[in-house]
């Protein structure tokens, strides 16, 4: 039994890890269509943030409060001058977001040296249930990502703003002729896209470390997540990365059973989540969720 | 050593991109037309220079340890300059950047022997950057080559000379010395590359020798940041000690998840024969107190040599981030240019790669770093001494040590 | 009227291709062949992505998959006989890209070209991960292959031979590369660009032809990747991931998608600017920044890549961008 609550417990945070970093990707592909290779970045700039207030001696946990806005303003800015040039040619977004997150990543890389670094998280250390210790720090991220993504759909179902970016999710063009403001809509979609990956660099890099490949490392991942939930909807995505962040720790555990540990090694494991998740794109290409109603 | 701490706070990033430009041309470095760095001595022979080529990772991944390199092959071949060189003829470093990336240095590495026409390479960090030179350099390039960084053995190509200690030189003295503190399963997460697994190979050996157990042996994605299944596993097995393998990026999330485990406050202990003093940039101290390592230098080793040559190391490289430490290959690096110096004068000023290489076959040196050290015969391998320190407080305290240890490769 | 302009460049880099190495050193003639054997690669991207609209970020999966192959002929069994490297060269790439496009380009619906990319990216990636992690191949090491390429008991060592020996292979392919476009199938192609769907109305099995193309350009960068293995003496994990799958790309974007010739100049003109600034230090950390910013500067201002200053649009024969082709419906 304390296994069983042990391996949800890991399983659940890194889960919340993927779709913390995934939500924002999400919205910005089903929205514009665009998938962000610049994405991974946004979660490196984030983190790398956070890196910056613990070397100033400033506490950590302001680095992630601010980390969002600064890599939203960042966000916005892509957009006005590069992103929205590229709205009816998605194929030309991704090679243009590969170049940025590119021209991102190799400026970090130098600014810290091309090294690993520690951030230590705002609340270290462990609770404890009956004998059993988690990480407080895991902790606090599944607490948050649930509080985030209830406040997502909350934003998106209940208010107007959210009702109009649902439009323009279904059917962008139905939504032009009904007068929405596309535009606006656009640049603040993606710049909430970018805050949002920013607050997850910024949460996770405790867990990990700082470097400049960060971002990379969930990026087939992340991307994997959204068609695997189907573009088109917010909670697609949600679940996409969810079922994808429980099966990365899913697999790993899967070699506790005696027969598989000796044919699943840890890196084939996580080569199997892939070709998994494309094959069940192939036959389900328009994802688990369909472009539908929240 | 409160300096040391104030300077693990300090901002890394911009001064090591200083250190790049601005000081390669203060120092005196001459940039080379398309690509390479040379450091001309400021005196001639009739002979001519004796051209000595780095190639090691000044940017990229490893550039923190490269870089280090350099330095140190910079102090080593201004004292031999200094002093007039060898027999009398003055060295000239030239220095190609490997880019941590093997596919690049391939091209590199051409240049120095095609170009450049060195007589003798030494470099490569990471074992991948030295099978990708290796070619090149010995086959190809038919020039020698000495590599610095401590590795997994089983390197036995001819004229290539390795600097940095073995898996058994690594292993021999602690794991008898870490069984006999009680310890007697051991688990040993590993990162999925050729140097774990060699050097778990050899510990396994060792380890069983001296009646212990290996109750886990995994191997992970250089990024894997799930460790849950395996400290679980660490837990339930009730595992001694850790002979940890893993490397970064997956070392962070795999110390703080053995540490939240509880498996140190249970009394579990750790061992990592890499960690050395630049270890609390990128491990967390509750990580990284009363974790052991075995090296064959520490800045807290009592040789008057070694204390005299970080002394003069920080006083060329004045705050630099660079530390003198064994896990950057600069130790190696320092003995195998002192190695060359050896082999020139007992060939008597004859560069040929075939002449100086039988020479360096059979030679001591009564100082290095950590210590004196010799080759074995037959080996390209060298015997030296080698320490256990254990960490407190950000500090390493040696706690053993043992003379001579040989290589015990290619025998 | 237009000029053809297509055939003068072409005539030129065929010149230029004969005459370099009596110009270069030993060194650079060196450094010239590893650029045409790239350029073996981005003509593969060329003719998937500049012809047949399929957007990949896989050749270096190809690439390095034949390279890993003729590295394994080399160490485990000692062949290095250039008349085998080859067609073990052609064979891994052709069979590796055809499973791929069994994958994912085949099926009962036609795939959005979102998840081709996106599936061959994550198949180039699970690739590169598998591979450094497998002790058999080096891990993440990779090989070094110590015997020269050799034709009997003649060693090919890298130099003035090699650079003729795989600047005919390029000639070779950039010629079965021509034909093919111009071709019938070329034909078919080409209207798939225009409109995939009427073209499939009428009859074409347009995915059969994709997967034709996809399979012919696997074969050539397999082709590029053998040749690569034997003449830097080394292959590795970065020889077969993303990274070399999207420089692939950018040579093809940066010369000019859709020309054939393109990919050629792009390679020459970045692994020349390269191995410039490789020299400079100032440049070295910041080189991977320059190539991002030229790679965003042609994708948002010159889509059409260098060419696109000197051939008019009537000669380039795939353009797939910004450019709102007149006749799509949306």
């Amino acid at each position: 039994m304390d296994e069983i609550i042990k391996i949800t417990f890991d399983i659940l945070s890194f889960s919340c890890i993927m779709v913390l970093i995934v939500s924002g990707l999400a919205i910005i592909a089903s929205l514009m269509g665009i998938f962000n290779f610049a994405h991974g970045e946004f979660v490196l700039l984030g983190a790398y943030t956070t890196y910056l207030f613990q070397e100033a001696g400033l506490p950590v946990w302001a680095g992630m409060l601010v980390a969002p806005f600064v890599v939203g303003a960042f966000g916005l800015f892509l957009e006005a001058t590069i992103i929205r040039r590229f709205y009816n040619a998605a194929i030309v977004a991704m090679l243009a977001t590969y170049a940025i997150g590119l021209i991102v990543r190799e400026i970090v890389r130098p600014l810290i040296g091309g090294r690993f670094w520690r951030v230590t998280e705002p609340i270290p250390g462990l609770f404890e249930i009956g004998d059993m210790s988690f990480s407080i720090w895991r902790g606090v991220i599944i607490i948050l990502t649930i509080i985030i993504m209830t406040g997502c759909y909350l934003f998106l179902a209940k208010t107007n703003y959210g009702l109009k970016i649902r439009g323009a999710m279904e059917n962008p063009a139905l939504a032009r002729a009904s007068g929405i403001s596309t535009t606006k809509l656009y640049s603040f979609t993606f710049a909430f896209g970018a805050a949002l990956a920013g607050l997850a660099g910024a949460l996770m890099v405790p867990l990990y470390l700082l470097f400049a490949d960060l971002g990379l490392r969930f990026l087939v991942m992340a991307f994997l997540s959204v068609m695997l939930g189907g573009v088109g909807t917010f909670e697609g995505p949600v679940l996409g990365s969810a079922l994808i962040g429980a099966l990365v720790p899913g697999f790993q555990w899967l070699r506790e059973l005696p027969i598989i540990v000796d044919i699943l090694s840890p890196i084939f494991s996580e080569v199997l989540v892939f070709i998994t998740a494309i094959i069940i794109v192939k036959f389900k290409p328009q994802g688990l969720i369909k472009r539908g109603r929240l | 050593m409160d300096n040391n701490q104030n300077r693990y706070r300090s901002n890394p990033s911009r001064r090591s991109f200083l250190l790049g430009s601005s000081a390669l041309t203060a120092a005196g470095w001459i940039a080379a037309g398309t690509g390479t760095f040379v450091l001309k001595p400021n005196w001639a022979h009739a002979d001519g220079h004796i051209k000595m080529g780095i190639a090691t990772d000044i940017t990229g991944a490893i550039g923190a340890s490269g870089n280090t390199c350099w330095q140190v092959a910079q102090l080593a071949v201004s004292q031999i300059n200094d002093a007039g060189g060898i027999l009398g003829r003055p060295i000239e470093l030239i220095l190609e950047d490997t880019a941590s990336d093997p596919g690049v240095a391939v091209g590199n590495v051409r240049r120095l022997i095609q170009k450049h026409e060195v007589d003798v390479v030494l470099g490569g960090i990471t074992s991948a950057m030295r099978e990708a030179i290796k070619n090149p350099i010995t086959k190809r390039g038919k020039t020698l080559y000495l590599y610095p960084q401590l590795y997994e053995g089983q390197e036995c190509t001819s004229h290539l000379y390795c600097t940095g200690p073995t898996p058994y030189q690594q292993c021999s003295e602690l794991i008898p010395y870490l069984i006999k503190q009680g310890n007697k399963r051991f688990a040993m997460p590993s990162a999925n590359y050729i140097w774990p697994q060699l050097l778990n190979k050899w510990t396994r050996r060792i380890i069983e020798e001296n009646g212990g157990e290996v109750v886990l042996e995994e191997y992970f994605p250089l990024d894997q940041v799930e460790y849950s299944a395996t400290v679980g596993k660490i837990k339930s097995e009730k595992v001694d000690h850790v002979f940890l393998t893993i490397i970064p990026p997956g070392l962070g999330p795999f110390g703080k998840q053995l540490f939240e485990s509880g498996f140190q406050k249970e009394g579990g202990t750790v061992s990592c024969v890499y960690y050395d003093e630049n270890s609390p940039f990128y491990v967390e101290p509750y990580a990284l107190e009363d974790t052991y390592s075995c090296l064959d230098f520490f800045h807290s080793v009592n040789d008057p040599f070694s204390k005299q040559l970080v002394k003069d190391y920080n006083a060329m490289f004045k705050d630099t981030n660079y530390l003198l430490t064994a896990g950057t290959a600069s130790t190696g690096m320092y003995r195998g240019i002192k190695l060359y110096e050896q082999g020139v004068i007992a060939t008597n000023g004859d560069l040929a790669r075939e002449a100086v290489s039988e020479a360096l076959d059979n030679i001591s040196v009564p100082e290095g770093p950590g210590g004196p050290y010799k080759t074995v015969p037959g080996t390209g391998h060298c015997a030296m001494n080698m320490y256990i320190a254990q960490n407190k407080g950000g500090d390493w305290n040696i706690i053993s040590s043992a003379n001579m240890v040989p290589p015990n490769e290619c025998a | 009227m237009y000029k053809k302009r297509l055939p003068l460049v072409e005539a030129v880099l065929l010149v230029l291709l004969i005459v370099a190495p009596l110009f270069l050193n030993d060194f650079l003639t060196v450094i010239a062949t590893r650029m045409l054997i790239l350029a073996l690669l981005a003509i593969s991207f060329d003719l998937c992505w500049g012809y047949s609209g399929i957007m990949t970020f896989g050749q270096g999966l190809f690439f390095g998959m034949a390279g890993y192959a003729v590295a394994l002929f080399a160490n485990k069994l000692g062949f290095v006989q250039i008349w085998g490297v080859i067609p073990i060269g052609i064979f891994t790439g052709a069979v590796v890209s055809f499973l791929l496009a069994w994958l994912l380009l085949l099926g009962k619906k036609p795939p959005e070209i979102i998840f081709v990319a996106l599936g061959t990216l994550t198949f180039s990636y699970a690739a590169e991960r598998l591979v450094s992690g497998w002790y058999w191949v080096g891990g993440g090491n990779g090989m070094s292959i110590f015997d020269f390429l050799s034709l009997g008991s003649f060693e090919i060592e890298a130099g003035r031979l090699f650079y003729y020996i795989a600047a005919f292979i390029l000639l070779i392919v950039y010629l079965m590369s021509r034909f093919l476009v111009r071709s019938q199938l070329g034909l078919v192609l080409a209207g798939t660009r225009q409109n995939e769907k009427r073209l499939a109305f009428l009859g074409y099995r347009v995915r059969t032809f994709k997967a034709i193309v996809f399979t012919f350009a696997g074969a050539i960068a397999g082709l590029g990747g053998a040749l690569y293995a034997h003449h830097e003496g080394f292959i590795g994990p970065n020889n077969m991931g993303i990274g070399i799958s999207t420089m692939a790309v950018l040579y093809a974007l940066f010369g000019g998608a859709g020309t054939l010739v393109g990919p050629i100049v792009g390679v020459l003109a970045i692994e020349s600017i390269s191995f410039t600034l490789s020299g400079m230090d100032e440049f070295k950390s910041y080189w991977p920044v320059i190539l991002g910013v030229i790679l965003l500067v042609v994708v948002t201002f010159k889509p059409d890549g260098l060419l696109g200053f000197i051939l008019s649009r009537r000669e380039r024969i795939g353009t797939f961008g910004s450019e709102k082709n007149d006749d799509e419906p949306k």
